[in-house]
C-alpha cells in the first residue's frame, strides 16, 4: 500500500536535491537463487519502496560470477557459463542499477579473468572484496597486489568490507580498517572503500584517518549517534560515502546517519552521492 | 505538588494535545500529512552515555529535536542506571529533571543485585509516581530465571505499574572490549509473566529472532517495541508476528539517531494507517492508561 507517510524524511526536494547514489546495497548478497537471478530480483523489488520513497537516483549492488564466493557449486557453474543470468537485474533496473563485482582473492587467475570479463568489457563499475565466509581474505594478503593493480588499469572502484568486532575476528577472511590502511599505502594512486566504517567507527576513522585514499562508507551498524559528525570532523566529507545496506537493513538506519548528522548541507551532498559520483572513472548508463 | 495519577494524565493529555502538529514540526518532516500522528517514544534515555558523548546527550537538546520531529512524549530512563550502584539518587536525578519537562515520563531504574532494590522499587512508584521501571538484566548481572525477578514483576504488577526490560543496549561487536555484555536471554520470559495475571513487560532494543519471538508472541502481556528492529520490513513483519497492538515506537535516543526508527516505521509502506497510528502512538497510550 502506498502511503503518504514520510515521518523522518526531508522533503522529496530536498532528497531530489541531495542526488542519492547508494554504494551499497545487497539485496539477496549471499546467494541469489538457485537460478542465478530470481531472489535477487525479489530483493531488490522489496527494498524499492523505501529507494523510492528516499528519492535514490543508483543503487550499487554486488553480483557474484562464478569465482567461488558462494558455497553452491551448481550455481557457480551456471553463472560461470551464462553471463546473461548476472546481467538480468541490470537489464530490468538499467537506469537504477550500478554493479561491482565480487572477487576472489584466493584465487587470483579467474579473479583476473573475471575483472577483463565484467570491468575491462563492462558493465560493471568496480569490485567488492568480501568480509567473511567462503571467497574471503584478509586485505593485508599479497594476493590482493595483482588484483589491486589489474583493477587500478581498469579505474575500477575497490569496495572492502571491513569490521573491528569487539573480541577480535569473526572470520579468518575477514579484514579491519588497520589491514586495509596497510594495502593502501602500497597503492597510492588508487582509492580505496572501507566498508562500514569498520563497523565501530571510533576505531575504523581513527585506523584509516592517515591514508588519504581510503575512504569510508557508512553502512552496516546500528544507526550510532556521532559517527558522521566525527567522520567529517577527521577525514572531511570529501572521504564519506553513502550506503544503504538494504534491504536486511533499513533505509530509516541508514539513511538518518547523513540527513540527521549536525554537518552542512553540502557536507550531506557529497556523502549522499557526488563522492561516489567522483570514484565512478567508467562510463555507465 | 502533584501526585502519580496527575502526572500521567497530565503526559497522557499533553499528548492529545499535540495531535494538530505545529507548522514547525510539519516542516521538519516534509509532509503536509492527514491525518498526522502523535508521536511516543517508549525508549528514550536522559544524561550521558558512559562511553561517549552523543549529539543530544543533553535534556535540551533532546527536547528540542523531539518537537522538531513531532515527538511529543518520551519515556525516559537513566543511562546513570545501567552502571551506577546508588540508584535511589539516579531516580531522584531522573525524577527532577522530568518534572520540569512534561513531556518525559520518567522511568526509574531498578537492580535486584542490589540490596536495596525493593526499597528503590517503592521509591519510583510511591514517591516519584512512575508508570513503569527499567530493568537491565545483562549489565546487572542476573538472569531472567532468577527468583528475584519474578518476584520483582510480581510486585510491579501489584502497584498496578509495568516493566521495561533493556535487552541490549549496543551492538555486542561495538562494545568496550571491557565490558562485554550479552543481550539478555528472554528463553524464561513467556513461562514468567503467564505466571503473573496482568503482568506486563515491554521489550526494548530487541532483535526479534525464533524460537523466542514465537514464545513471546504467544504470551499477551509482552509488548515490543522498534529501536532495533531493522531491515526495510523488520517492523512490519514484527506485526506480523505478535499484532499491531503490542508494537510501540521507539528509537533509543539519544544512543540512536530517532529519525533512524522514525522512518524505519512506515518506509516499506506496508503498514496501514490504524497499524501506524497504533505503532506510534495507541499503543503506549493504552499501556500508560492501564496503570493505576
Amino acid at each position: 500500500m502506498k502511503s503518504s507517510i514520510r515521518l523522518g524524511l526531508p522533503s522529496p526536494q530536498q532528497l531530489k536535491e541531495y542526488r542519492i547514489w547508494d554504494s551499497y546495497f545487497t539485496p539477496a548478497y549471499s546467494h541469489p537463487g538457485q537460478d542465478g537471478s530470481s531472489g535477487l530480483i525479489a530483493d531488490i523489488e522489496r527494498a524499492l519502496p523505501a529507494a523510492q520513497k528516499a528519492e535514490f537516483e543508483k543503487l550499487c549492488y554486488f553480483p557474484h560470477v562464478g569465482i567461488g564466493t558462494t558455497t553452491d557449486a551448481e550455481f557457480e557453474k551456471l553463472i560461470r557459463s551464462r553471463p546473461d543470468v548476472t546481467l538480468k537485474p541490470m537489464e530490468r533496473w538499467p537506469h537504477l542499477l550500478l554493479g561491482m563485482i565480487q572477487v576472489n582473492a584466493n584465487d587470483v587467475p579467474a579473479s583476473l579473468d573475471a575483472l577483463n570479463r565484467w570491468l575491462r568489457d563492462g558493465p560493471m563499475i568496480g569490485v567488492y572484496f568480501r568480509g567473511g565466509g567462503v571467497g574471503s581474505l584478509t586485505c593485508s594478503h599479497r594476493n590482493f597486489h595483482p588484483l589491486i593493480e589489474r583493477i587500478a588499469e581498469l579505474r575500477g572502484v575497490i569496495m572492502q568490507h571491513t569490521w573491528f568486532v569487539t573480541g577480535g575476528k569473526q572470520s579468518p577472511g575477514a579484514s579491519t580498517p588497520s589491514e586495509l590502511a596497510e594495502l593502501a599505502a602500497k597503492f597510492p594512486e588508487q582509492q580505496f572503500v572501507c566498508a562500514h566504517a569498520g563497523g565501530e567507527w571510533e576505531r575504523g576513522i581513527q585506523a584509516v584517518q592517515k591514508s588519504p585514499n581510503i575512504l569510508v562508507e557508512t553502512s552496516g551498524f546500528d544507526a550510532t549517534a556521532g559517527f558522521i559528525e566525527m567522520a567529517v570532523r577527521e577525514l572531511g566529507p570529501e572521504r564519506i560515502i553513502f550506503g544503504s545496506h538494504l534491504p536486511s537493513r533499513s533505509l530509516g538506519t541508514e539513511l538518518s546517519k547523513v540527513i540527521a548528522a549536525n554537518i552542512s548541507e553540502v557536507g550531506k551532498r557529497l556523502i549522499l552521492g557526488e563522492n561516489f559520483r567522483k570514484l565512478i572513472q567508467r562510463p555507465i548508463h | 505538588m502533584m501526585n502519580r495519577r496527575d502526572v500521567l494524565n497530565l503526559a497522557v493529555s499533553a499528548g492529545t494535545a499535540t495531535l494538530v502538529l505545529p507548522s514547525a514540526v510539519r516542516a521538519a518532516n516534509h509532509a503536509e500529512q492527514s491525518p498526522p500522528f502523535r508521536i511516543v517514544d517508549t525508549n528514550a534515555s536522559l544524561f550521558h552515555w558512559p562511553f561517549r558523548r552523543l549529539p543530544l546527550d543533553t535534556l535540551d537538546a533532546l527536547l528540542k529535536k523531539y518537537r522538531l520531529l513531532g515527538i511529543s512524549q518520551a519515556w525516559a530512563g537513566s543511562f546513570e542506571g545501567v552502571l551506577h550502584r546508588d540508584l535511589a539518587s539516579v531516580n531522584q536525578r531522573l525524577a527532577e529533571a522530568c518534572r520540569k519537562y512534561p513531556e518525559f515520563v520518567p522511568i526509574g531504574s531498578v537492580n535486584p543485585e542490589l540490596p536495596s532494590w525493593q526499597t528503590d522499587l517503592k521509591c519510583c512508584f510511591e514517591k516519584h509516581q512512575m508508570p513503569a521501571i527499567r530493568l537491565h538484566p545483562n549489565y546487572h548481572g542476573y538472569s531472567l530465571d532468577d527468583p528475584r525477578f519474578t518476584q520483582l514483576l510480581k510486585l510491579a504488577t501489584e502497584a498496578g505499574r509495568f516493566v521495561q526490560i533493556a535487552v541490549s543496549l549496543e551492538d555486542t561487536r561495538t562494545q568496550h572490549p571491557m565490558l562485554q555484555v550479552p543481550d539478555v536471554n528472554l528463553t524464561p520470559l513467556a513461562d514468567i509473566v503467564k505466571s503473573i495475571p496482568d503482568a506486563r513487560v515491554q521489550l526494548l532494543n530487541y532483535r526479534p529472532r525464533s524460537p523466542v519471538l514465537d514464545q513471546l508472541a504467544r504470551t499477551p502481556g509482552v509488548y515490543f517495541e522498534t529501536a532495533r528492529v531493522d531491515g526495510t520490513d523488520g517492523i512490519p513483519n514484527l506485526v506480523k508476528s505478535v499484532s499491531a497492538d503490542r508494537v510501540l515506537f521507539g528509537t533509543h535516543a539519544p544512543f540512536l539517531i530517532p529519525e533512524a526508527a522514525l522512518i524505519r516505521v512506515h518506509e516499506s509502506d506496508q503498514l496501514d494507517e490504524p497499524s501506524l497510528r497504533a505503532i506510534y502512538s495507541g499503543n503506549a497510550d493504552t499501556l500508560l492508561r492501564t496503570v493505576d
